[in-house]
């Protein structure tokens, strides 16, 4: 399995390299006070989002499918690689955030606690989506996956939006009177929680490529 | 010794082709080449030992293990080269020996870097970088060097130069050096296999219609070349298949020293193994 991911990381490492030299470049800017810490954390959606996803592409375009399942691993080791290297992924992203946050907050930039509430949350939705794209994607192939990714992301805000606008209001004022360990604690229940639908989501893969032909 | 192939009763079905009762035993040692014309189940067959599809009936073990109830134990000593190379344009040969080296207990890196040598891979150069013969070796040093002691190959030679093709048979005919390895490989390529393989297995529309040493095969099997009003005079029993055209006819001949007994009067040539898929696969039924 740790074959499997290094393969990932190999085959996406301009990628990777890319990705990197984009947050380098948010984290001066940040730091410079020229951008807020949002763009990072949007930045570490967007990563959590693309990097599974294209790493199935490229297996596609390889056949690799076909090629690893002669391995002598079985078919849940490989589809665990692949959950591996996005759990790698969302934590390198995340340490950076929180890097981030230590850094504009040591500068007097922005408040600790509400950045890190921040990188939690990114985390935590980046990761949900995984939890449903990776089964997506095994059934359906990237390309075709694809679209859903759109929907998977678009749809809550377009939701949200309308409930907004229709007068449905979350009150949140009770996070106001919460200690910030409190809140932070509350946030990390996110990314939990999304752990653990990244077990179902395993699952879920498994069972679709154990009934797979290649 | 145990066999190192040995499919039973292997039946697969897609609707419009179906794999039917496919047996054949591949013994340590030994080289077996799988024949047929594209679509007749070769691949088919090779996908179910690598359990890639799911058979409808049927048994294979490799190397003694079910290749579906002890399928890590049975793929662990074996190589496999399809009919691509598999690894991602952006990798390097050094990547491959990374990648695979978990994956198998008895990866030998030290041997993937002869093999590099060997086949003068450059270690350093992306694969999209290399020609098709290139990727070839690369799948082949990389079925290798983890020291399987089985071998799957399907259509790995296909569209290679016969410089980089004899390259390759001589690497199997190295492999089979030691007796307790053995190859499977599927071809087109009907010379190359006459070179290397000891035991043929033609596969024909989704069955095996021969299978046998393959020197038994080209000692007996005979071609008949004669004119229509020849061919009307042979015993139909005499006869496997038959293909008719205006320049004359062709038979294909089960025991070809007995045919001449019987016929003096008639040319019988030994059979190749194209004359033979020719006659079963373009001939007709006496």
């Amino acid at each position: 399995m740790i074959g499997l991911v290094w393969k990932d990381m190999l085959v996406m490492r301009k990628t990777l390299r890319a990705y990197a030299l984009f947050l380098g470049f948010y984290l001066i800017l940040a730091v410079m006070g020229a951008f807020d810490i949002s763009i990072v954390t949007a930045m570490i959606q967007v990563i959590l989002l693309m990097v599974p996803i294209s790493a199935f592409s490229y297996d596609e375009q390889a056949k690799w499918n076909r090629y690893v399942m002669t391995f002598p691993l079985g078919r849940r080791a490989v589809v665990g690689g692949r959950y591996l290297f996005s759990l790698f992924t969302a934590l390198a992203a995340s340490s950076f955030g929180l890097l981030v946050c230590v850094f504009t907050s040591l500068m007097g930039r922005s408040q600790l606690e509400e950045n890190l509430a921040s990188v939690l949350a990114s985390l935590g939705v980046g990761l949900f989506i995984v939890d449903i794209m990776l089964p997506l994607c095994y059934k359906l192939g990237p390309e075709r996956a694809r679209p859903y990714l759109y929907a998977v992301v678009f749809f809550p805000v377009i939701a949200l939006f309308l409930a907004y606008k229709l007068g449905f209001q979350a009150d949140l004022s009770a996070l106001d009177r919460m200690s910030a360990p409190a809140v932070l604690g509350l946030f990390a229940l996110v990314p939990l929680a999304a752990l653990l639908g990244m077990g179902i989501s395993y699952l879920v893969s498994c069972r679709i490529v154990a009934d797979k032909e290649f | 010794m145990t066999n190192s192939i040995e499919i039973s009763g292997l039946c697969k079905s897609y609707g419009d082709f179906a794999l039917r009762n496919v047996s054949l035993t591949l013994p340590g040692g030994a080289i077996m080449g799988l024949i047929g014309e594209n679509g007749a189940g070769k691949t088919t067959t090779i996908k179910c030992i690598l359990n890639l599809i799911r058979r409808d009936a049927g048994t294979i073990t490799l190397m003694g293990h079910d290749n579906i109830l002890e399928e890590r134990q049975a793929k662990e000593d074996v190589g496999v080269v399809l009919d691509e190379c598999f690894f991602h344009d952006s990798l390097r040969p050094r990547d491959i020996g990374s990648i695979l080296a978990p994956a198998y207990r008895s990866w030998d890196h030290a041997l993937f870097r002869d093999y590099l040598d060997k086949f003068k891979l450059p270690e350093r150069k992306f694969i999209k970088e290399f020609s098709r013969g290139m990727k070839m070796k690369l799948s082949l040093a990389a079925a290798l060097a983890h020291q399987p002691r089985l071998l799957i190959l399907d259509e790995a030679t296909a569209g290679l130069d016969p410089v980089v093709r004899d390259e390759i048979l001589d690497e199997f005919l190295g492999f089979i050096q030691d007796e307790d390895h053995s190859i499977l490989i599927s071809s087109h390529i009907t010379s190359d296999l006459e070179k290397v393989a000891d035991y043929i297995t033609y596969i024909h529309r989704g069955q095996v219609v021969l299978s046998d040493a393959k020197d038994a095969i080209l000692d007996r099997y005979g071609r008949l070349g004669c004119t229509a009003a020849q061919l009307a005079e042979v015993d139909p029993g005499d006869l496997l298949r038959v293909r008719k055209g205006s320049f004359g006819c062709e038979g294909l001949v089960a025991d070809r020293e007995a045919f001449r007994r019987n016929y003096p009067e008639l040319t019988v040539d030994p059979a190749s193994l194209e004359d033979i898929m020719l006659l079963i696969g373009k001939g007709e039924a006496v």
